[in-house]
């Protein structure tokens, strides 16, 4: 039965979680839009982010201020690594490069996931960590919901993040050559953009980002090998639902998963919860390809 | 001519007479499947892993079995069906293993279960709780380990005694979520009909199980009750105690599967874990063999780590089958199987017997012992919680402490 109450708490757990999904999916969105890949192995920015958190706070006891941001550098730094070692190939000019871009991509992103969830498995273990919450109150009642507090405070700061990230891209120069460089590449290059350092800064703000979304839910999703996963999938779900490499649509699309998730559990069944977001997926290919904000095509 | 046949004669006695004394020698190969890496669970892979290393060279030490060294073979299945089912082929057909031992997970077992059924290899099963496994009837399983009949009775007979109207589970998707949460419904319906019960059955992946916890907070049930394995059992009790709804002074936690004896336990439940009812296998409180001592010591100087049921569970499975391969006297399979029907077998844990009547109780130890204890305080060490319910004894209301 879903009362008026239980709506007004599905609905605010549904944005919270969904406003999650957004940090991750931007990255991924960005990612596409600038390099024109999947990058298979996002859900582990998310994971190193929650060790690095959990690692730093609780075991070296380095305020949590400090280790909030320390989390989003450390995979901001993964990401320019990974970038610079990994990904140059598909846009440097070697030509038998290509003819097998993407295949590339999927195979070195696939195979970076395998190492990056073993690598950890073995240097620091199995075993799950809880990391210090960022409040201590384990109960906050927002409106008609009652939420962890560490959930409220990392609402609180996502959207924060979100904001900057909005306005970065908006009004920076570096925000103006990626939406120049995502919308044609050679285009931009001709214009004076530096298309490489493009795209090296774009692969660290989404690995940073993802990495900010694990140290955020460490506390409540508790740091595992695995832990990236789960997440990852619905980041790929967001960045179709939303039109492959626009930002705005990843966001809404984020919102829009989260609440169709959080009413869907409750008025048809918890147990197709996560299927909820594959109909969708499956609807918008059918019917809307292009996503919420996508374009069907472009010429120039 | 003459001299040369001879010598072939001379030559073949002395190569089958080095023959005959290295197969004496040669290591009786045992097959392990365990995780080890991710998905599945690392934790208790490795305790299972560590509890028959442990067992494997206390046997080695003593001189073997009939005088051969047990040489275990591990296969790591990250969890996987499909991986112990391929790791349980290459051990029988590549690695010529006598047995199979070690599986902690019944999704895995059942897969396993069937090659080694296909070969007619020993399967001693060290921590499939899955009926489904003993009911299959397969004359090579053996189930020296908990079964969730066993658990489901357990629970049953405790909510009764806790007065409780309304039950809600929530059961992993997995044969042992699925089976257990079943199992306890049956049995309340058996004991206590009265009593209202359901279970949500969650996705072990998932991270937020709010939309599944928000609607109790309305009418909160009087015992919610985990049939959930880590990690995503500690998220999901987390998020139950964050929405007020238990432990509380209204709903008691009752947990089927044993967490607070996981050594991850404190690291990820704080404040949800207080008040919790635990359903335990193991507790240092219990009455317990010599073996379970010895076995226990050297687990601890091995590993640093405290003696746990997964240990003792593994050691059992080693020991049963090392036992019977003493009394076979052999490595065959079908006097293997024979000799492990007729096990009466003091391990760490008790005297040990196989079942032979059919269903569930196929080749099962009927008489697991089990206790259930209560944490009482935050970071509390099993061996300091109060127990409320000794073996083979009622759950005793008056002892346990409301949250």
């Amino acid at each position: 039965m879903l009362t008026g109450a239980l709506a007004a708490d599905l609905a605010v757990n549904g944005l919270v979680t969904g406003l999650f999904y957004g940090l991750m999916a931007i990255g991924l969105a960005l990612i596409f839009g600038v390099l024109r890949i999947v990058n298979f192995a996002h859900g582990e920015f998310y994971m190193v982010g929650a060790y690095a958190y959990t690692i730093v706070a609780a075991r070296l006891g380095v305020p949590l201020v400090v280790a909030l941001p320390f989390a989003f550098l450390f995979g901001a730094a993964l990401g320019w690594v990974v970038e610079r070692t990994l990904m140059r190939p598909l846009y440097a000019n070697i030509g038998s490069w290509g003819l097998m871009r993407d295949e590339y991509a999927v195979i070195v992103t696939f195979g970076l996931s395998l190492l990056l969830v073993n690598l950890v498995d073995k240097a620091i273990g199995p075993y799950a960590f809880r990391a210090p919450a960022l409040v201590s109150a384990s109960r906050i009642v927002v409106g008609p919901a009652l939420m962890s507090g560490q959930k409220v405070a990392a609402a609180g700061v996502t959207l924060a993040v979100l904001a900057l990230i909005a306005l970065f891209l908006r009004f920076s120069y570096w925000g103006r050559a990626v939406r120049a460089v995502s919308q044609n590449r050679l285009g931009a290059s001709l214009a004076g953009i530096d298309a490489t350092a493009v795209s090296s800064l774009v692969f660290s703000l989404a690995g940073g980002l993802a990495a900010l979304a694990g140290a955020l839910l460490s506390p409540i999703i508790n740091a595992s090998p695995d832990v990236g996963a789960f997440p990852a999938i619905k980041s790929y779900v967001i960045v179709v639902l939303g039109g492959m490499g626009s930002i705005p649509g990843a966001f809404i699309a984020s919102l829009l998963l989260g609440l169709v998730e959080s009413f869907g559990a409750v008025l048809v069944s918890y147990q197709y919860r996560d299927t909820f977001g594959l109909v969708l997926l499956i609807l918008f290919l059918l019917f809307r390809p292009q996503g919420l904000f996508g374009e069907r095509g472009r010429e120039v | 001519m003459r001299y040369v046949s001879h010598l072939a004669i001379a030559a073949f006695t002395l190569s089958a007479s080095l023959a005959g004394n290295a197969n004496a020698a040669d290591p009786i190969k045992v097959g392990v499947t365990v995780t080890q890496s991710p998905p599945g669970s690392v934790v208790q892979g490795t305790q299972v892993k560590d509890g028959l290393e442990v067992v494997a060279k206390m046997l080695n030490d003593q001189g073997g079995v009939n005088g051969r060294p047990i040489e275990l073979v591990i296969e790591d299945t990250q969890g996987l069906p499909e991986k112990a089912r391929a790791g349980v082929e290459k051990l029988i057909t590549r690695d010529k293993v006598v047995a199979i031992v070690g599986e902690h997970q019944s999704s895995n077992v059942l897969a396993g279960m069937e090659v080694a059924h296909r070969y007619h290899i020993p399967y001693i099963n060290t921590n499939g709780w899955a009926d489904a496994i003993r009911e299959k009837g397969y004359p090579e399983m053996f189930n020296p380990n908990n079964y969730n009949r066993r658990v489901a009775m357990a629970a049953a007979d405790s909510i009764k005694k806790l007065g409780a109207k309304k039950v809600v589970a929530f059961a992993e998707n997995t044969d042992y979520g699925i089976g257990l949460a079943k199992g306890i419904g049956e049995q309340l319906k058996a004991v206590a009909p009265e009593i209202s019960y359901r279970f949500d059955t969650l996705d072990r992946a998932a991270k937020d199980y709010l939309p599944a916890i928000l609607p109790l907070r309305a009418d909160p049930p009087d015992v919610v009750v985990d049939v959930m394995l880590p990690p995503a059992a500690y998220i999901m009790m987390n998020q139950v105690y964050e929405q007020g709804i238990a432990p509380s002074a209204k709903t008691w936690f009752y947990d089927a599967s044993g967490l607070a004896d996981y050594p991850d336990f404190w690291q990820n439940v704080k404040e949800a874990g207080k008040g919790l009812l635990v359903f335990g296998l193991y507790h240092p409180k219990m009455q317990a063999p010599a073996l379970a001592k010895t076995v226990g010591d050297a687990y601890t100087a091995k590993t640093g780590a405290q003696p746990n049921r997964l240990l003792y569970q593994a050691a059992d499975s080693l020991l049963v089958l090392a036992d019977a391969l003493k009394r076979a006297n052999s490595t065959d399979p079908g006097a293997l199987v024979k000799a492990l029907e007729e096990t009466k077998y003091t391990g760490t844990r008790g005297e040990i017997t196989f079942s032979k009547e059919a269903g569930y109780k196929n080749h099962q130890w009927l008489d697991i012992p089990y206790v259930t204890f209560q944490v009482t305080e935050i970071g509390q060490k099993v061996a300091d919680t109060p127990l409320v319910e000794q073996p083979g004894q009622p759950l005793d209301p008056s002892k346990l402490a409301r949250p």
